[in-house]
C-alpha cells in the first residue's frame, strides 16, 4: 500500500482507509490516497476495480442509493465529507462531477450552464450572460455556439455536448472536477480537445479522471494510480508509473496482460 | 500490390450453386404458412378497419343533418319543439375540464412518487400502483355510485361538480400511469447530473425530470380528456343530466353523453336525431384529441 507523498503540493482532498460497501459487496478496501492540488489525477485499472466508485465517494454521489455506506476519511476544506453533517448540494457545487456519456438536459445551451449556477448564486442577467460565455469560451464552445444559445443543447454533437457539460460544471466554480470516463463515448478528434481542455482546466481545478485509455492517462494525468479489486495498487507520477512500475501487478496491467 | 483484387469470375457467378439450394426440405412449407399468416394479418386489419369506418359513416349520415346552427345554441327542448344541445355541449365541456383540472395534478403528483421514490418507498410504491391499476380497470358506474354515496347523498342533490369528480377519479389513473412511465424513460444519467450540480431532488424532478419528460405528460392527460368525455355511466347518479340551461356547477347539469343515452331511446325523430348528432359531436371531439397527440409525439421524435 502506498500512498503518493508529493511535498510540493498540498492535497485538496485527502482519502485515508476508505472502506465502501454495496450492500454486502466490499467495493473498496482500505483506500487511502491524495489528490494534489491543481493536478490531474487519472485512475486506471480493470473495470469493476473500484476506481468509479472512488469518484462517487467523492461527491457523496452514492447517498441516491440506499445499500450503499462509506466508512473512513475523506478530508476536503478541513472536513470529513463522508460524516454526517455535510450539505450535499454545497458540497457538490465545490467538487464537480462529468459523466460518460453527456447529458444535457433538455433545456437551451444557456439554461444548461444557467441551471447549474442559479441553483448556488444570485446573478442579475449580465452577470449571467458574462458568466455563460466565460465557461463556454473556456471550454472552447464560444465560437460554435454564440448565435444559437437559445437552441436545444440536445442539437449539438456528441462531442459539443460533452465540452457543454464540462462548461456547466465549471460554472459552479467548483474547486474539485471529477471525469468518470468523459471521452469513452467520444470520437478521437472530440477526444482530443477535451484532453487539450484538461490541461487547461487543472490550472484553476483539481481533476480527477477515470480512463479506460492508458496513453490518455500519460497523456493527461501528472499522477496515476492503478486500481486493482477494490484496492489501490499503486500511485505515482504518470512518467513513472508508465516506465518503471513498481509493482508486478501494475506492471501486467499496463502492458496488456490482464483486464 | 494485388492484396485487395478480386476474381472477377468470383462476382459473375449465378448463385446456384449446391449451397445456394438450402436444405429443401420446408421451403414451400414455409412459403405456405408464410402467405396464409400475412393474409390473416390482412384481413384482421382490414375487418378493424371497416368496423371503424361504418361507424363513422354511419355516425355522419345521420348526425350531419343536425350540424345546424340551433343544435349549437338551443338548448333541449321537449320533442316537436326544435331544440338544441347547448346545454349538453356545454355541460361536458365544463365537467371534462373541472375533472382534469382536478384530477390531472392528482395524477401528476402520484406519477411522480411512483416514477422518483422507488429507491427508499418500495413497498407502499408497489401498493399505490397497484390500487391506482384496479382503479384504472374500475367499471366507471361505480365510480358513478361511489360519488353519489360521499357527495350527492350529504349534499341531498345531484351536481355538476358531482359529475366531475366522478370523472376526474378517472382521469387520475391514466394520468398516474402515463406520468409514471414517461418518468421511467429518463436516464439515470440525466438525474445524477442534475444531482451532481448540487441540485436539491425536487428541483432535479420538476426542472430536469419533468420537463425531459413533459410531451409524454402531456399526452397521457389529454388521453385522459378523451378518455371521459364520452362518459356516460360515472354521471348518470351524479350530474344526473339537466333539460335547462345551467351552469351552475351546484346544480344538476347537463352533457352530451348522458343527453345521447336519454334522446337516442326515445320515440320521437327529431330527438334521435339530436343523439346522432351528439355522438358526431363526441366522436369528433375524441378523434381531434387523438390527432393532436399523434401529431404532438410525431413531432417529438423527430
Amino acid at each position: 500500500m502506498t500512498v503518493a507523498h508529493n511535498d510540493a503540493v498540498p492535497a485538496a482532498i485527502s482519502v485515508r482507509n476508505l472502506d465502501f460497501y454495496y450492500g454486502a459487496h466490499h467495493a473498496l478496501k482500505d483506500i487511502s490516497i491524495d489528490f494534489p492540488q491543481g493536478q490531474v489525477t487519472g485512475m486506471i485499472g480493470p473495470s469493476g476495480c473500484g476506481k468509479s466508485t472512488l469518484l462517487r465517494v467523492l461527491n457523496r454521489m452514492y447517498d441516491l442509493y440506499p445499500g450503499q455506506r462509506a466508512t473512513g476519511e475523506v478530508i476536503f476544506d478541513g472536513c470529513n465529507i463522508i460524516g454526517p453533517k455535510v450539505n450535499l448540494n454545497v458540497l457538490r457545487s465545490r467538487v464537480g462531477m462529468v459523466f460518460q456519456k453527456p447529458t444535457p438536459f433538455p433545456m437551451s445551451i444557456y439554461d444548461n450552464i444557467a441551471f447549474g449556477v442559479r441553483l448556488h448564486e444570485r446573478l442579475d442577467r449580465a452577470a449571467m450572460e458574462a458568466r455563460v460565455e466565460d465557461v463556454l469560451r473556456r471550454v472552447a464552445l464560444w465560437p460554435e455556439v454564440r448565435d444559437r444559445l437559445r437552441d436545444s443543447a440536445a442539437a449539438l454533437s456528441g462531442g459539443q455536448q460533452q465540452r457543454l457539460c464540462i462548461a456547466r460544471t465549471i460554472a459552479t466554480r467548483p474547486e474539485v472536477v471529477l471525469l468518470d470516463e468523459p471521452t469513452s463515448a467520444l470520437d478521437p478528434v472530440s477526444t482530443a480537445r477535451i484532453e487539450e481542455l484538461l490541461d487547461e482546466l487543472k490550472a484553476d481545478f483539481t481533476i480527477a479522471i477515470v480512463t479506460h485509455n492508458l496513453q490518455q492517462a500519460a497523456r493527461c494525468a501528472d499522477q496515476v494510480a492503478f486500481f486493482y479489486m477494490g484496492e489501490v495498487v499503486e500511485v505515482d507520477s504518470a512518467d513513472r508509473m508508465f516506465t518503471t512500475p513498481r509493482e508486478k501487478r501494475t506492471q501486467d496491467y499496463i502492458t496488456g496482460r490482464f483486464g | 500490390m494485388t492484396m485487395h483484387t478480386t476474381t472477377p469470375a468470383a462476382q459473375a457467378a449465378p448463385c446456384a450453386g449446391a449451397r445456394w439450394q438450402g436444405n429443401g426440405v420446408s421451403d414451400i412449407r414455409r412459403r405456405m404458412v408464410d402467405r396464409v399468416a400475412t393474409a390473416l394479418c390482412w384481413a384482421a386489419t382490414v375487418l378493424v378497419l371497416l368496423m371503424l369506418f361504418s361507424i363513422l359513416f354511419v355516425l355522419v349520415r345521420n348526425g350531419v343533418g343536425g350540424l345546424r346552427w340551433v343544435t349549437f345554441v338551443h338548448v333541449t327542448l321537449p320533442p316537436g319543439q326544435a331544440g338544441g344541445l347547448a346545454n349538453a355541449i356545454v355541460g361536458s365541456l365544463i365537467q371534462t375540464g373541472l375533472a382534469v383540472l382536478i384530477g390531472a395534478p392528482v395524477g401528476l403528483l402520484v406519477g411522480i412518487y411512483l416514477a422518483e421514490f422507488t429507491a427508499t418507498d418500495g413497498k407502499l410504491i408497489n401498493f399505490v400502483r397497484f390500487v391506482s391499476d384496479l382503479l384504472l380497470s374500475a367499471p366507471s358506474i361505480l365510480v358513478g355510485l361511489f360519488i353519489y354515496m360521499i357527495v350527492v347523498v350529504p349534499s341531498g342533490h345531484f351536481s355538476g361538480i358531482a359529475g366531475a369528480l366522478a370523472l376526474s377519479m378517472l382521469v387520475v389513473p391514466v394520468v398516474v400511469r402515463t406520468t409514471e412511465d414517461m418518468l421511467r424513460l429518463v436516464p439515470l444519467a440525466m438525474r445524477e447530473a442534475a444531482i451532481a450540480l448540487g441540485a436539491p431532488r425536487w428541483r432535479m424532478i420538476l426542472f430536469v425530470c419533468l420537463r425531459a419528460a413533459r410531451e409524454g405528460v402531456a399526452t397521457g392527460i389529454l388521453l385522459a380528456l378523451a378518455r371521459v368525455s364520452g362518459e356516460t355511466a360515472p354521471l348518470l347518479f351524479t350530474s344526473l343530466g339537466n333539460m335547462n340551461w345551467s351552469i351552475a356547477p351546484g346544480k344538476p347539469m347537463a352533457s352530451l353523453p348522458v343527453t345521447i343515452y336519454q334522446y337516442a331511446g326515445a320515440a320521437y325523430a327529431d330527438w334521435t336525431a339530436l343523439a346522432w348528432t351528439g355522438a358526431l359531436l363526441i366522436t369528433t371531439g375524441i378523434l381531434m384529441i387523438n390527432i393532436t397527440v399523434r401529431l404532438g409525439l410525431g413531432r417529438n421524435r423527430k
